[in-house]
């Protein structure tokens, strides 16, 4: 019976390793953290807007469609590269979309738009960063998908890439 | 004497080791006048992950976000929240991962328990080997 009871400690390392080598070999983005907002209301804030003349209050903005929020600064070189699907968002599937404008120059910003083209309904100013962790935000660009309830369904860290453009694309639409 | 000088380099290369593991990144101007206030705001600051490096603390870090956590905790203090307060207004935005201790939780339970479990089936082998050589050499 003692004898037995020695297998229990290479059992349960072989387990062990098992879990590694899974967690080795599974699809995973180890840098990536999950949202600790998700399926929760969208942080409340008010902030001066860089299109409009007046605050853009959170509360008037959100539950009433789907919008998608992206975190975005003209310093970041991600945020140009996913600058293209962001577009696409707006343009070709009519998705409201609201930049959130981190930590940036204003003047930079707006030449920014005209250079590259505007997706964005409206642009909260974030220059301190208080709104970015207020959501959560550890890294731009960022993008979060907020739904009719203004309930938070997915954050994606990094920019969007063409994968990433589709797979929002059809959380949308499971969404609608 | 080479045998020396290169002793010197090595106890040298500690010394300076293990005083550039207290480095911190704090700037004077976040320190806050209150004595008291900066330390509870430096043992927080001790406690939550850069989510930026992930192996530091943000009282090491110099990573922007970092830096905006610092201030921003500084700022809590001022307001007079207490640092439970502070705590939950961080994980609530982070998760749990922002706490370099993991909260003992029941998805925590085999990071907190395991160790001490593994130790005492330890314990135990050796103890009853120990016991059965003692029977073999009685014998």
């Amino acid at each position: 019976m003692r004898k037995q009871l020695l297998i229990i400690p290479f059992v349960l390392f072989l387990l062990v390793l098992i879990t590694f080598f899974y967690l080795l070999l599974i699809e995973r983005n180890i840098s990536v953290i999950s949202s600790n907002l998700l399926n929760k209301n969208v942080p409340k804030f008010q902030s001066k807007s860089l299109l409009k003349n007046q605050n853009f209050i959170s509360s008037e903005e959100f539950g009433k469609e789907i919008v998608l929020v992206n975190f975005f600064a003209t310093w970041c070189k991600p945020c140009r590269d996913e600058h293209k699907y962001i577009k696409r968002f707006s343009n070709e599937k009519k998705v409201r979309v609201i930049g959130i404008n981190y930590k940036d120059d204003k003047k930079k910003t707006i030449k920014w738009l005209k250079t590259l083209g505007n997706p964005y309904s409206d642009i909260p100013l974030d220059g301190k960063g208080i709104i970015a962790i207020d959501w959560g935000v550890y890294g731009i660009p960022e993008t979060f998908v907020v739904n009719s309830k203004g309930i938070i369904k997915y954050r994606h860290v990094g920019p969007i890439t063409k994968k990433m453009y589709k797979k929002i694309n059809l959380l949308i639409k499971e969404i609608e | 004497m080479k045998i020396n000088k290169a002793l010197l380099i090595i106890v040298s290369f500690c010394f300076i080791q293990f005083f550039s593991s207290n480095c911190y990144s704090v700037e004077p101007d976040e320190i806050l006048q209150n004595q008291k206030q900066e330390l509870r705001a430096r043992n927080i600051s001790k406690n939550i992950r850069c989510m930026v490096c992930q192996n530091q603390s943000i009282d090491e870090s110099n990573a922007p976000l970092a830096k905006d956590l610092r201030i921003l905790i500084r700022n809590k203090i001022k307001d007079g929240k207490n640092d439970a307060e502070i705590y939950k207004f961080l994980t609530d935005r982070y998760g749990d991962f922002i706490l370099l201790k993991p909260p003992l939780r029941s998805s925590t339970f085999a990071l907190w328990f395991f160790p001490i479990i593994f130790f005492i089936i330890g314990i135990l082998i050796v103890f009853s080997h120990s016991k059965k050589s003692e029977k073999n050499l009685k014998k």
